[in-house]
C-alpha cells in the first residue's frame, strides 16, 4: 500500500471572528499517487480545503500534515509552496505580458537556476503539455485549454509531488476541459498526486477517490474502482 | 527568462500612464540639471572674478548682497600692500554697461601695470596708455565685431580699442578693461575701487594674513575659495537654496507619482501578486519586484530629465540678456545630484505599494475580484 501523502484531522476553518465556520472537522487521508476529486456544493468548503492544502491558509484548528509537513505549526510556508505542492486555479492567473515560457519560468525564480537551465526546464514542462509550439506566445494568443496547461505546467515547475487543482475545468468548454483532465491523468500516471477541486461530476469521474463535502465536513468517500487497464485505455483514446 | 526582464515587462503593461509618471519626474530631474548647471557656471564665474590671475585671494566690502555693491577706499590697497606677507595687493573697480545687444557687461577699471594681476594674456594689440582707450576681451570683441584700432561708444564717450585679450573666465573675456581712473570718474565712484587682489609671498600663511586682514579691517571680508563666494554674493546662497527646496519639491512630487503609479499597478495585479505568492515567491521577492518597477521608471526618468535639462539650459542661453553672464556648466555632480534624487523618489514612491505588495495574503489575493 502507498504511504499516507496528505493527513487532516477534525481540520476547522473559520472567517469572520467565527462567524463564518468553511471548515467544520475535516479528516481526511490521500495516498501518494492518488487521484482525488472533492466535489460538492459552492460555499461547502472545497476551495478553502484546497488553499489550506496548499499553504495559502492556516487552519483555525486541527492538524494537517502534506509530505511530512506540519502546515498548522510550520514558521514559513514560502518554501513548502515552492518545492511540495503546485497549484492550478479556476482563472489561469497567467501573466498577460509574458509568453507560455516565461510564465512557466515564474516559480523557478526561487530557486537557484541559471537563466539557461530555467529555460530548458520550461521547455520541457510545456512539451509534457503539448504546447511546445506555443511556448512564444503570450495568454491572449491562447485558447482557454492552452492557457489552463501552461497553468499545470507552471505548477510543475518545480517538480512537486502534488499537484492542487481549483476548478481547473469551471471556466472551459467540454473539448478544453477533457485536454485538461488528459493532462492530469497524465501526470498521475506518472505517480504525482492530485487533488481536484470540481462541481462537475463528469471530471470528478477520473478520480479514484471522490470526497463530497457539505457544510464545511466530509458527508461521503467513494473509492472507484477502475483498473489499471481501464485508465489506460480511456487515456489513450483522449 | 531574467528577473529584470519580468521588471521591464510589468512597466510595459500600461505604456500611457509609465510614459506620464516618468514625463512628471523627468520635468523635476530637469530643472534640477538646468539649475544646477546654471548655478555652477555662475559660481566659476564668480570664482573668474574673485580668483584671478595671480590672486591668492580676494578682499570686498564685508555684509554686501552682491559683490557689484562693495565700496573699498583705494588707500586700503596701499596698506594691504604693506602687510607681512604680501607681495602685491591691486585695486580694481567693476562696473556693469550696456553694449552692444548684452545689457550686462563688465568693465574692469585698472592700471595698465595691473592687468596682469586680473590673468590676463594679450593675444592682439597692447594695454592702454591713455584714458581715451579702452581693451576688449576675447569673447566680446568676436561678438561686437571690433579689433584693435576700431571705436567703442560707452555712455557717449568714444574710446580706442588698443588691444584684446584674454583670461579665460567668462565675465573678463565678455567684458572690457579700462584705466582705473577713468572708470572710477564715469561711475562717479573716485578714491572707491570694488575689490582688492591680493598675490602672497610664496612663504606667507594664507589663513593667517586674511586672518589678520579681517581683524585689521573690520568692513573687509577676504574670500579664498568658491566655498566662500556666499560671504559677497547671497545670489549664489539664493541659487543653492531655490535647487535645494526644487530636489525637495522634486521628491515630493515624484514621489507621490511614483506611488499613485505603483498603488495602481498594485491594485490591479492583486490576484496575480496572489499567484506569485502561491508558487512559491517569498514576500522579498514581491517587495524587490515592486521597487525594481519603481526604481526601473526612476532611471528612465534620469535619463529623459538629464536631456531635457541639457535643452533646458541651452535654450536659456539664447535668451541674449543671460548671454555673457551665465554659461550653464554640466558637472557630474549636477547628474550625480539628480541621480540621487531620482532614487529617493523612486524608494520614497515605491517602498510603502511594494510593502503593501509583500503584505497580501495569497489566499486573500487570490479571491481579489
Amino acid at each position: 500500500m502507498e504511504k499516507l501523502i496528505i493527513k487532516t484531522r477534525d481540520l476547522i476553518k473559520t472567517f469572520e471572528g467565527g462567524l463564518i465556520k468553511a471548515l467544520n472537522g475535516v479528516s481526511l487521508e490521500i495516498r501518494e499517487g492518488q487521484f482525488v476529486a472533492i466535489m460538492g456544493p459552492s460555499g461547502c468548503g472545497k476551495s478553502t480545503l484546497l488553499y489550506i492544502l496548499g499553504g495559502l491558509d492556516r487552519p483555525t484548528s486541527g492538524e494537517v500534515t502534506v509530505d511530512n509537513v506540519d502546515l498548522c505549526n510550520a514558521k514559513n510556508l514560502d518554501s513548502y509552496r515552492a518545492t511540495k505542492v503546485g497549484m492550478v486555479f479556476q482563472m489561469h492567473n497567467l501573466i498577460p505580458v509574458l509568453t507560455a515560457r516565461e510564465n512557466v519560468q515564474i516559480p523557478m525564480m526561487e530557486l537557484n537556476l541559471s537563466n539557461t537551465e530555467r529555460n530548458k526546464k520550461a521547455a520541457n514542462l510545456l512539451n509534457l503539455v503539448s504546447l511546445e509550439k506555443r511556448a512564444d506566445f503570450v495568454p491572449t494568443k491562447l485558447s482557454g485549454g492552452e492557457r489552463q496547461r501552461v497553468a499545470i505546467a507552471r505548477a510543475l515547475a518545480n517538480d512537486p509531488k502534488i499537484l492542487l487543482a481549483d476548478e481547473p475545468t469551471g471556466n472551459l468548454d467540454s473539448t478544453s476541459g477533457q485536454e485538461v483532465i488528459q493532462a492530469f491523468q497524465r501526470l498521475n500516471k506518472e505517480g504525482r498526486t492530485i487533488v481536484l477541486v470540481t462541481h462537475d461530476k463528469d471530471v470528478a469521474e477520473h478520480a479514484d477517490l471522490i470526497c463530497h463535502l457539505k457544510d464545511g465536513k466530509i458527508q461521503a468517500e467513494k473509492e472507484q474502482q477502475r483498473s489499471r487497464f481501464a485508465r489506460r485505455y480511456s487515456l489513450d483514446r483522449l | 527568462m531574467r528577473f529584470l526582464t519580468l521588471v521591464f515587462k510589468n512597466i510595459s503593461r500600461r505604456k500611457t500612464r509609465s510614459a506620464f509618471t516618468v514625463l512628471g519626474i523627468s520635468i523635476g530631474i530637469a530643472t534640477i540639471i538646468a539649475l544646477g548647471a546654471l548655478m555652477n557656471g555662475m559660481t566659476t564665474s564668480m570664482e573668474g572674478i574673485l580668483k584671478s590671475g595671480e590672486a591668492d585671494f580676494t578682499i570686498a566690502q564685508s555684509g554686501i548682497a552682491d559683490l557689484s555693491f562693495s565700496r573699498i577706499d583705494e588707500n586700503v590697497t596701499g596698506e594691504i600692500q604693506n602687510l607681512s606677507g604680501v607681495k602685491k595687493a591691486t585695486g580694481v573697480l567693476i562696473g556693469i554697461y550696456p553694449v552692444g545687444n548684452s545689457p550686462y557687461v563688465m568693465i574692469w577699471g585698472v592700471r595698465a601695470e595691473d592687468l596682469q594681476m586680473l590673468g590676463a594674456s594679450i593675444l592682439n594689440g597692447s594695454a592702454f596708455a591713455n584714458e581715451s582707450e579702452i581693451m576688449l576681451g576675447e569673447a566680446i570683441s568676436k561678438d561686437l565685431g571690433k579689433t584693435v584700432g576700431d571705436k567703442l561708444v560707452l555712455r557717449e564717450e568714444e574710446f580706442t580699442i588698443t588691444g584684446v585679450f584674454q583670461t579665460g573666465a567668462i565675465y573678463q573675456d565678455r567684458g572690457l578693461a579700462m584705466p582705473l581712473n577713468k572708470l572710477q570718474e564715469l561711475e562717479k565712484k573716485e578714491g572707491y575701487v570694488t575689490v582688492i587682489y591680493v598675490e602672497l609671498e610664496e612663504e606667507a600663511n594664507l589663513d593667517t594674513v586674511c586672518k589678520q586682514i579681517e581683524e585689521n579691517f573690520a568692513n573687509l571680508v577676504t574670500i579664498k575659495s568658491a566655498s566662500e563666494l556666499g560671504k559677497v554674493d547671497q545670489g549664489l546662497n539664493i541659487m543653492n537654496a531655490a535647487s535645494l527646496a526644487v530636489s525637495i519639491l522634486a521628491i515630493l512630487i515624484g514621489g507621490i507619482g511614483v506611488t499613485n503609479t505603483m498603488m495602481m499597478s498594485v491594485f490591479e495585479r492583486t490576484r496575480e501578486i496572489g499567484v506569485l505568492r502561491a508558487v512559491g515567491w517569498k514576500k522579498r521577492r514581491v517587495l524587490i519586484m515592486i521597487l525594481g518597477e519603481s526604481i526601473t521608471l526612476c532611471i528612465f526618468s534620469v535619463l529623459i530629465g538629464s536631456l531635457l535639462g541639457i535643452i533646458g539650459a541651452r535654450l536659456l542661453m539664447l535668451e541674449p540678456t543671460i548671454q555673457g553672464i551665465l554659461e550653464p556648466m554640466f558637472t557630474l555632480e549636477t547628474f550625480t545630484r539628480a541621480f540621487i534624487v531620482a532614487f529617493i523618489v523612486a524608494l520614497v514612491g515605491g517602498f510603502y505599494p511594494a510593502y503593501r505588495a509583500s503584505k497580501l495574503s495569497p489566499s486573500e489575493a487570490l479571491r481579489y475580484e
